[in-house]
């Protein structure tokens, strides 16, 4: 499992077989131990088992090598359960969704809205929400990405003074904001403040408050990596400074900034606490985003999942399966962009 | 791009659930050649029913478009004060103070169109039948009684093994009228238990956790075994969960079907106003005691006509061929001399 | 804070660069610049009407606001206030923190340190792709899936560590606990602490690592004395943005967690509460000091998050200091 200790030339060393052989020793001790005593139960035998093999596996490297070598071991050990435990525990997240989720996803579920029907009806279907949620994302990244570039250029590259040490500090709160801390900003300002109700575009403009300050962060990044030569070949060439960012430096970093944006987009896309307070929810089809609420998948996801029937908790986890699908497309969308990206 | 995916979205995507929700097939009903879109609020408990009626009648009334949001009774008396829907649901009688607000005695028609009982929910697998009596039930849910093998419902069930495990009692966390004609219920028939407040809010100092919804409470005594939780019949009718058989005044133990919610509201006395005073003692031995009915109202009269005509002919539907749909839906259709004081009060 | 690699102002004795270039240049230095503040202009107004919007509660409950539990303020007299949600929501927190963190130290750690490139390339991309799934799934999966077969592990600590306060259950319940939601919190935040843990260990340099491995050390050693000291103040702030993810998660507490107004140490009892999920459920149905009371108690969630980061930055600066002996 790990390189051999150098400086240990006098104590031996536990060959792979014998290595293999402890551990098999000590599932076997537990079988036995199942066997004789009252101990019962898959999840028991398999952490019983798990300890008894470490154990045994240690003890037979103790029994070779010195200390440090062991506590090597044992941390080598330690790692290997947790990247175990963490890939056990997430990869069930997906693959039980999955697998809950197929039972009511088909084209029926994609092309009906929940109009009329009950919780326990078998019935209905999330395309009013999954029309909210592209028209949520959509204004919102129309809304959070020029302003986001625009403060991203501004801080990178006019970014001195006291004004810029503010707008970088506030772009650092918002990067902690709560994401239904942003759901009430614009219920207090626009859905009671300046009294326009519920709607798809007050939902957009909370998703907007959540991606800003990821799309400026990025952003900014990116554009501190173009290299200084280019800017200065552009300059030496004549071409006024501004005209060298929107031609050079941006077209350079747009790979990077592309990523950034898509996981933004990605990431507001499975919000959901925003939404209760600013899209609100609604069971039928409602194309107009500026007017009465809405639905979206999170939404409609949450909603479904907190019922006593069958039939809606199968909607959620449908709902929940072509969340996920959508999302990891955009994740591995701005995977592949980023492969192509020139600066990182 | 986003556009023109919506735009494709746009036409292949429905409302029309129809098919798979059944709509049966069209008849001759008075008003079936109405024309309006009304619009309703209010209390969750009818729901169930509500969208039962919406649904057939749509097939007998093609014209007639009604939506009904259940919101709460309390929000939906806020609504028609407001008057931004044209009825409201509630599964209690408006107070003094509300129909002053609605435009005094009078203005406002308020008539029962469904019942029910309030069903105690339980999870216990392998005990079927669970007899409570009313000192017990109260015990259970001011949270005295925290075991499933206390003696007192030991006492009530001698035939039933009990398990030993704790009681984790479900209440409503939203204001409901369920929770409101329940805790009625409790302080009439076990005062010295049952010390807290009743209303709308569950009250704080007792047992248990918060659910939200009838839904969400039946959610939640499925999801913890050893839970218990009230809610309409049809909710763990269909969640699968247990009934419990509630003891009546005369000392037998029933459940709440629909005849016996049809004989505890034939003890319940109907006011001047049309409204019912329920009475948690009834003396019919059949008689579910924790019963009530739920309410349908309206402005007298109503700035449109064609609206106030059609929403009179959907009510009067309702009040007669529609109860036939509630012993299905776990409701209980009214007692006769109720539907027909209801019936007067609807017709034009 | 690194200073921006663009040049500043042309310094005197470069060519003239035309005139009209300067107009342009001094026209999209403005457009920035008030682009800039505009957002600042925005967010402030916004916060303003947050304000306002919170007040009317804070003014009726008095110093209630912050020692009551229940909460019922559309209720006559109204009588809410947020002790029982701050502390659900600070338990839940700190305890998801606590199995998330060594969980994803240890998963990254093996992956920069332990895996073959391509195995740990694997890894990471599948750990980034669990950080992006979103919360509701997590709460969907959590109530039905995780919460459920938790039940015999609750019940297994509570037989056996029952001695403790913290596992004591007296109600002999198991299921929706601030335990059984922490454990979900922790999974949501786990990817977040592991995939910016792993690029933090990944900035230290190999000549670090090699310098260890060529004294003798074993790889466990070369972790413990090259790789965890110089990503330390890197670990902070990825265990903080965990931090943060955790006290602001809404929906699956919302989902998982049976909601009540305790506050006690009984982590293993059903019930519990905490400032997002109390938004998100009596959101639907609260009248105008309801909402007002619940925008109140957002703007604490708010000020909550800040001083974490705030204390963070702290500790940041501090061990930097430590770390590297300059001020």
């Amino acid at each position: 499992m790990s390189s051999p200790p150098i400086g240990m030339l006098r104590s031996g060393r536990l060959s792979a077989p014998r290595a293999v052989a402890a551990a098999g020793a000590g599932v076997a001790l537990t079988a036995v131990a199942f066997w004789l005593t009252p101990m019962q139960g898959r999840a028991d035998f398999l952490v019983v088992a798990y300890l008894a093999a470490t154990a045994a596996y240690l003890l037979a490297a103790a029994r070779l090598e010195g200390r440090r070598s062991v506590v090597d071991r044992l941390a080598a050990v330690m790692m290997v359960t947790t990247v175990g435990t963490c890939l056990l525990a997430l990869g069930s997240v997906l693959v039980y969704t999955a697998v809950r989720g197929v039972k009511a996803l088909d084209w029926y579920f994609l092309t009906h809205s929940m109009n009329g029907v009950g919780p326990r009806d078998d019935a209905g279907g999330a395309y009013h929400s999954i029309v909210g949620t592209l028209e949520q994302v959509l204004l919102a990244t129309l809304m959070a990405v020029p302003s986001g570039l625009l403060v991203a250029v501004y801080l990178a590259e006019y970014g001195r003074g006291r004004l810029a040490t503010l707008v970088r500090a506030v772009v650092d709160v918002m990067v902690g904001i709560p994401s239904i801390v942003a759901g009430l900003f614009i219920y207090a300002f626009w859905v009671l403040g300046l009294d326009r109700g519920f709607s798809g575009f007050a939902a957009a403009m909370a998703l907007a408050i959540l991606m800003l300050p990821i799309v400026v962060r990025s952003a900014e990044e990116m554009i501190k990596l173009v290299p200084a030569a280019l800017r200065e070949a552009a300059y030496a060439l004549g071409i006024p400074r501004w005209r060298a960012i929107l031609r050079v430096v941006l077209p350079t970093a747009s790979a990077g900034i592309t990523t950034g944006v898509m996981l933004a987009v990605a990431r507001v896309t499975g919000e959901t606490a925003p939404l209760l307070l600013t899209a609100f929810g609604f069971d039928s089809i409602q194309n107009d985003p500026f007017s009465g609420p809405q639905s979206s998948l999170p939404l409609f996801v949450f909603g479904q999942a907190s019922s006593a029937f069958s039939n809606a908790v199968d909607r959620a986890w449908a709902g929940a399966l072509t969340l996920i699908v959508v999302v990891l497309l955009l994740t591995v969308a701005a995977r592949l962009v980023t492969r192509r990206n020139r600066l990182a | 791009m986003g556009l023109v995916l919506v735009g494709l979205m746009a036409a292949c995507g429905t409302d029309d659930n129809s098919a798979r929700l059944g709509a049966r097939r069209p008849a001759t009903v008075p008003g079936s050649a109405d024309a309006a879109v009304i619009s309703g609020a209010g209390a969750t408990f009818p729901a169930t029913l509500v969208q039962e009626w919406i649904k057939h009648y749509r097939a007998l009334a093609p014209g007639v478009t009604i939506n009904y949001q259940p919101i709460g009774s309390g929000a939906g008396i806020q609504q028609l004060t407001a008057r931004t829907v044209d009825f409201a649901g509630s599964d209690v009688p408006l107070k003094p103070s509300e129909v002053e607000a609605t435009g005094g005695p009078g203005a406002v028609v308020q008539v029962p169109w469904t019942a029910g009982g309030v069903a105690v929910e339980y999870n216990l697998p392998g005990v079927e039948d669970l007899r409570l009596s009313p000192p017990v039930l109260a015990g259970v849910f001011a949270g005295r009684i925290t075991r499933w093998n206390d003696p007192a419902i030991r006492a009530d069930n001698p035939a039933t093994s009990l398990p030993s495990s704790g009681i984790q009692v479900v209440h409503r966390s939203d204001g409901s009228g369920t929770t409101q004609v329940f805790t009625d219920y409790l302080t009439a028939v076990a005062p010295d238990v049952w010390s807290f407040p009743s209303g709308k809010d569950w009250p704080p100092g007792t047992a248990g956790t918060g659910a939200k919804g009838s839904d969400g409470v039946t959610a939640a005594v499925k999801q913890s075994m050893g839970a218990i939780g009230y809610a309409e019949p049809s909710f763990p009718k269909q969640a699968g969960l247990g009934i419990a058989r509630v003891r009546n005044a005369t000392g037998r133990f029933v459940g709440p079907t629909a005849a016996a919610v049809s004989a505890a509201l034939a003890s319940a006395t109907v006011t001047p106003e049309g409204t019912l005073s329920l009475n948690f003692t009834p003396v019919s031995p059949e008689a579910y005691p924790i019963s009530s009915a739920s309410y349908l109202m309206f402005y007298r009269s109503m700035p449109d006509p064609t609206e106030e005509i059609a929403l009179r002919h959907f009510a009067a539907w309702a009040l007669t061929d529609g109860q036939e749909l509630a012993e299905g839906l776990d409701y209980a259709p009214l007692p006769e001399s109720i539907q027909n004081a209801a019936l007067a009060a609807v017709r034009l | 804070m690194s200073a921006p690699v663009a040049t500043p102002e042309a310094p005197p004795g470069l060519p003239a660069i035309p005139a009209g270039a300067h107009a342009g240049d001094r026209l999209f230095h403005g457009v920035t610049t008030a682009v800039a503040v505009a957002v600042l202009v925005v967010l402030l107004v916004m916060t303003a009407f947050l304000l306002t919007r919170a007040w009317p509660a804070v003014r009726t409950a008095g110093f209630d606001f912050l020692t009551e539990r229940e909460w019922f303020p559309d209720a006559v007299p109204a009588r809410f206030g947020i002790a029982a949600l701050v502390w659900g929501t600070v338990l839940t927190s700190v305890l998801a923190l606590a199995v998330a963190v060594p969980v994803a130290l240890g998963s990254a750690l093996y992956v920069t340190e332990y895996a073959p490139p391509a195995v740990g390339r694997w890894i990471g991309y599948l750990v980034d792709v669990l950080a992006a799934v979103p919360s509701v799934v997590y709460g969907l999966w959590g109530l039905l899936f995780l919460v459920p077969r938790m039940v015999p592990l609750q019940q297994f600590l509570a037989d056996h560590l029952g001695f403790i306060p913290f596992f004591h259950n007296p109600d002999d319940i198991f299921g929706k606990s601030v335990f059984a939601v922490s454990v979900v919190l922790a999974l949501m935040v786990l990817p977040i602490v592991a995939a910016v843990s792993r690029e933090v260990f990944r900035q230290v340099p190999n000549d670090l690592r090699e310098a260890a491995l060529a004294l003798g050390a074993t790889r466990w050693e070369m972790v413990r004395t090259a790789v965890l000291p110089p990503s330390r103040s890197g670990v902070i702030g990825a265990v903080i943005l965990g931090l943060g993810r955790a006290l602001g998660e809404t929906i699956a507490v919302a989902l998982v967690l049976a909601a009540t107004f305790d506050v006690n140490l009984r982590i293993l009892r059903p019930g519990g509460n905490t400032i997002a999920a109390n938004i998100a459920t009596k959101f639907g149905e609260a009248g105008a000091m309801g909402r007002s009371a619940l925008i109140a108690s957002g703007l604490v969630l708010f000020a909550i998050t800040l001083a974490a980061t705030v204390a963070a930055r702290g500790v940041i600066r501090r061990t930097a200091r430590a770390v590297t002996g300059r001020p």
